[in-house]
């Protein structure tokens, strides 16, 4: 179904087909008939172990430092990309949400001295409230319009924090935010919050795995796809987008939260429109609709920007070049073209003996 | 009482008329015609009854309800299934995907119960999986229930949409031109199919410009020209009307 109108099989091609094979056994897999599945596949194990092990294979802290505001960021495109990806969506200001749960993290442990664990959960309550108290009028634009109202939300949030001094510290920002702690354990080196980050994105993603493969991923998909059809079989548009955009900001609460308790420090610079553009960034270069391609986008983009840095003033023409090169090579996402490729592959052996039994 | 009725409907798009006073009844468990030709206001008179867009006056009603102002998933949610004239298939979803999301409304679960996997979730989606396969047997796509809908072939996505009306369980089923663009053999598979419905109880109402077909199974045929209804009756009433001769059949032979 996939190569059908596509051209005979050269040797030559082995020569790419080969490689890319071998990076798709890597790569997140955008099979469409995955989604129903409800078992972990090889694949997802493979992930789960290289996660695990990467640590100790590196040990680097920088390294280990470097994963997890990966894993931090995986969490916003994870989020956003059930409004973006999978509900076609779009909004500029997910920084906001991901601020959000920042600093009621930050205020409510430096000032109340609350637990972080209490703090982390009332992070993704607060984040997601303030969604709904949002999303609710808002979400009634489509397109540019809706991207503009929420590059004002954006702004306004950033506004609020800087002029709301007593609260949120002004420009200057909350200190001295305590080590995410559980159980008498302290989350203090760059390793253990390795291994906190990445735990607090696996359940993310298990929820997100059940989400999709629920009535409400085809809903989200439905809409997306079509807004008059989903409506003609009861779907509710509007409070499908909205559980999208709720849904996405609890996770950039949780994710803010752990931002907080990570760099001890909140500071407004931290949630304005470049981290927005980033993550929506992070989400098309992953893959749209599919769920792991986010997450890989958002470790490679988190790799890049911190290898660039080393370029100085160069880097930032370099990112732009290989963003754009990507986009070319791959539109679909770093995951889809992939694995069309690895069909083609079994493909073609498929119809290789075919052939050769006909002729016998 | 009639299943579906509609009083005096009047719809202007910018100062042009789309449908003049049209009032029509649809019966319970019949299959209803409703021709004409191009521009006559066939399928903005179906957009107003699932309530994709709203009347400038008149009243439709459903199962005694005032539906004219309802919101379109309110409507569907009283019964009221459709397919579009151009198609509105879900090319993102596999085939299967596409019917179980058309009973979205009859599954339980939350946003929070379904990321969580409760177990009633669990229960409902098994069984959904089952119910959707079903309806994919009875349309004859079954072979094909892993495929993304995208790759299916035109006819075939006609019929998915069909399949999805029917996941939501309808009492009445709109469908818009649901034989354009099929072969032959499909324009007969599909009406034979719409003709079991029938004998499922479900009230079809239906847009058509293959003559033939609706000519042999509708109970009851309506004919709009320019906006206005200028018969209603049995086909073979409706065949001989002059008023329907002179607007539509023009030296069309009927029974082609």
């Amino acid at each position: 179904m996939v190569d059908s109108g596509q051209k005979e099989f050269r040797k030559r091609d082995l020569l790419y087909v080969v490689p890319l094979w071998l990076l798709s056994l890597i790569l997140p897999d955008p099979h469409l008939d995955y989604r129903q599945e409800a078992r972990f596949r090889r694949r997802e194990l493979f992930y789960l172990g290289a996660l695990l092990l990467f640590p100790l294979i590196c040990p680097n802290p920088h390294f280990h430092h470097i994963m997890v505001l990966a894993g931090i960021n995986a969490m916003l495109a994870l989020g956003l990309s059930f409004f973006l990806g999978y509900t076609g969506q779009i909004s500029l200001g997910h920084a906001a949400f991901f601020g959000t749960g920042a600093y009621t993290t930050a205020i409510l442990t430096t000032r109340y001295g609350v637990p972080p664990l209490v703090a982390f959960w009332a992070s993704a309550v607060v984040a997601a409230a303030l969604s709904y108290l949002i999303g609710r009028p808002i979400l009634k634009l489509k397109g540019y319009f809706l991207a503009l109202a929420t590059l004002g939300f954006g702004e306004i949030f950033l506004v609020v924090v800087r002029e709301a001094q007593e609260l949120t510290g002004g420009v200057i920002g909350v200190f001295g935010i305590p080590w995410f702690s559980l159980a008498g354990c302290s989350f203090d080196t760059y390793l253990k919050q390795y291994y906190l980050v990445w735990g607090v994105l696996l359940g993310l993603i298990l929820f997100s795995k059940n989400l999709i493969r629920s009535k409400m991923g085809r809903a989200f998909l439905a809409v997306a796809a079509s807004e008059d059809a989903a409506s003609t079989v009861g779907i509710k548009v509007a409070n499908i987008k909205l559980g999208a955009f709720v849904i996405g900001a609890a996770f950039a609460g949780f994710a803010g939260s752990l931002f907080a308790c990570v760099m001890s420090t909140a500071n407004p610079e931290a949630f304005g429109l470049p981290l927005s553009v980033l993550i929506i960034m992070m989400v098309i270069l992953g893959g749209m609709g599919n769920l792991y391609g986010p997450i890989a986008g958002a470790i490679f983009l988190t790799w890049l920007l911190d290898i660039l840095a080393k370029y100085q003033e160069y880097s930032l023409p370099i990112y732009a070049l290989i963003l754009i090169l990507l986009l070319i090579t791959f539109p679909e996402g770093i995951g889809a073209r992939l694995n069309i490729r690895l069909i083609y592959l079994i493909s073609y052996w498929g119809r290789k003996k075919r052939r050769e039994r006909v002729e016998l | 009482m009639s299943l579906l009725s509609t009083e005096e409907i009047v719809k202007n798009y910018d100062g042009v008329r789309a449908l003049n006073r049209v009032s029509l009844h649809v019966p319970r468990g019949i299959i209803k015609g409703l021709i004409g030709p191009n521009g006559a206001g066939k399928t903005t008179l179906f957009h107003l009854i699932s309530g994709v867009e709203k009347p400038t006056s008149g009243k439709i009603s459903f199962k005694g309800k005032d539906i004219t102002r309802m919101d379109p998933h309110q409507i569907s949610l009283l019964g009221l299934g459709r397919t579009f004239q151009t198609l509105q298939i879900w090319g993102n979803m596999t085939v299967v995907e596409n019917v179980m999301a058309g009973m979205h409304t009859r599954l339980k679960g939350g946003f929070l119960s379904c990321g969580l996997w409760f177990p009633w979730v669990k229960r409902t989606e098994k069984e959904a999986l089952e119910e959707a396969k079903e309806i994919l047997e009875f349309l004859g796509l079954l072979g094909r229930w892993k495929w993304p809908a995208s790759q299916l072939s035109f006819g075939e996505q006609k019929i998915l949409e069909l399949g999805r009306a029917l996941a939501m369980q309808p009492e009445l089923i709109l469908l818009d031109e649901p034989a354009a663009g099929l072969t032959l053999t499909e324009v007969g598979q599909l009406s034979e199919r719409i003709s079991q419905l029938r004998k499922q109880g479900i009230t079809i109402f239906i847009v058509e410009h293959h003559m033939g077909m609706v000519m042999d199974m509708a109970d009851e045929i309506a004919v709009l020209d320019n906006g206005e209804l200028i018969a209603e009756g049995s086909p073979d009433v409706v065949r001989r009307d002059p008023r329907v001769i002179e607007a539509y059949l023009k030296g069309v032979r009927v029974d082609a």
